[in-house]
């Protein structure tokens, strides 16, 4: 697979956040504010590519009856770094995200690209993997931060946990509608070849 | 496959624990730097005219409450010399989910004059409206001396007392609630004229 390939999946065509959902519940209870979405996905990008990278790294070591618990150790004790870490070097951060820091762990994200991908790939193929899902989470966490952050100025909806489910919905609708645009698009350059093609056919018959 | 699992958990505490013993001086600076400013905020009314003396070391007569600390470090605030008010650090384990660490300060008359969570792990969106960035709640203890209300009034009002409780959370306001009440009862049963201040 070609590292062009990697970004764009992680990016958009199998983006975390737009595509598989997965981690909706730190991305809708942390995605109130800006600067809680960008440090809440910071922190998972980080727990990401290294979980990514040390689980390729260790993946020959690993027989498959220990695997998950083993997956699970790395990355709870990525987690506590990460938690460590924005305890110390931005203390704030770490009171307003509260529960949510620690519990990266639970974020099937990681788990679940330790699963499809890390304990198969090589360790730079897995570390990029991880950098370019944890990028695409950051970037639709960011988007729903700064979303909701405008608009719960006029509507305080936006600030609330249902305000979250709706704008998450209209990104992934606004995705939706982009995608399926692009890929009409792809169709009708490739199909339109196929189609005076056809039409000549129907013209030798008739 | 045993030892191997053993290895991966020793390795991986190893790496913890590093990381600990590295952030651990910089984790302690940054709370300090956070009780401090929560200090300043909550002792606000009483510093127009008084400061924040330095903090002094307190021993507690009798038994004190299992929220005071035995001894515990309070901050006096002075005017001129005299004292007008301190703030007193406060904690409970009654909560849902760990302890609850607050500051609150009084003035001479034992009034509270602001009251603040500084750590917590209650739940987000049910628990957590103890907190200053979360609710106003904690504000509805100012101005309150412990006489002010009857004993049974120093509850949430699930229970027939004076405070708003949370929908879905009872446990942690509940327990706000009855650490304020007994460190108040406690000051105040005593008359700490605060004559053990410097």
């Amino acid at each position: 697979m070609s590292w062009k390939s990697v970004w764009i999946r992680g990016l958009w065509s199998q983006n975390p956040g737009l595509v598989q959902l997965l981690g909706l519940c730190p991305l809708l209870a942390v995605s109130n504010t800006f600067e809680n979405a960008l440090g809440l996905g910071l922190a998972t990008l980080f727990v990401l590519v290294l979980s990514n990278a040390s689980i390729s790294l260790i993946r020959s070591l690993v027989p498959d009856a220990i695997r998950l618990p083993v997956f699970v150790l790395v990355i709870a004790a990525l987690t506590t770094c990460a938690e460590l870490l924005v305890q110390a070097l931005h203390y704030p951060l770490y009171q307003s995200l509260g529960i949510f820091l620690p519990l990266i762990v639970t974020n099937c994200l990681i788990l679940g690209r330790a699963e499809a991908l890390a304990r198969r790939e090589g360790f730079v193929m897995s570390a990029l993997d991880g950098l370019a899902q944890g990028i695409g989470f950051l970037l639709v966490l960011v988007a729903l931060g700064v979303l909701r952050e405008v608009v719960s100025g006029t509507l305080i909806l936006a600030a609330l946990p249902p305000g979250a489910f709706i704008a998450l919905g209209l990104l992934v609708a606004l995705y939706r509608a982009i995608d399926t645009q692009l890929q009409t698009k792809r169709r009708q350059s490739d199909s339109s070849d196929v189609a005076s093609r056809r039409v000549r056919t129907t013209g030798e018959l008739s | 496959m045993t030892w191997r699992l053993a290895l991966f958990g020793l390795v991986s505490s190893v790496l913890v624990g590093l990381v600990y013993l590295w952030t651990q001086p910089l984790i302690a600076a940054a709370r300090e730097q956070a009780r401090l400013d929560a200090l300043y905020a909550l002792a606000a009314p009483l510093l127009v005219e008084g400061a924040l003396a330095q903090p002094v070391e307190v021993v507690w007569p009798d038994q004190p409450p299992s929220t005071l600390q035995n001894p515990a470090v309070i901050t006096p605030i002075m005017q001129d010399g005299r004292w007008i008010g301190m703030v007193v650090p406060i904690r409970t384990d009654e909560g849902y989910s760990g302890p609850i660490q607050m500051l609150m300060a009084l003035d001479r008359d034992g009034r509270i004059v602001g009251l603040r969570t500084i750590e917590h792990r209650e739940t987000p969106g049910l628990g957590d409206r103890i907190d200053i960035a979360k609710s106003d709640w904690i504000l509805s203890f100012n101005g309150l001396r412990y006489d002010d209300l009857t004993p049974p009034d120093w509850a949430v009002r699930n229970d027939g007392g004076q405070f708003d409780s949370f929908t879905g959370a009872t446990i942690t306001p509940r327990a706000v609630v009855s650490a304020v009440a007994s460190t108040l009862a406690y000051l105040q049963q005593h008359d700490l004229s605060m004559d053990w201040l410097p």
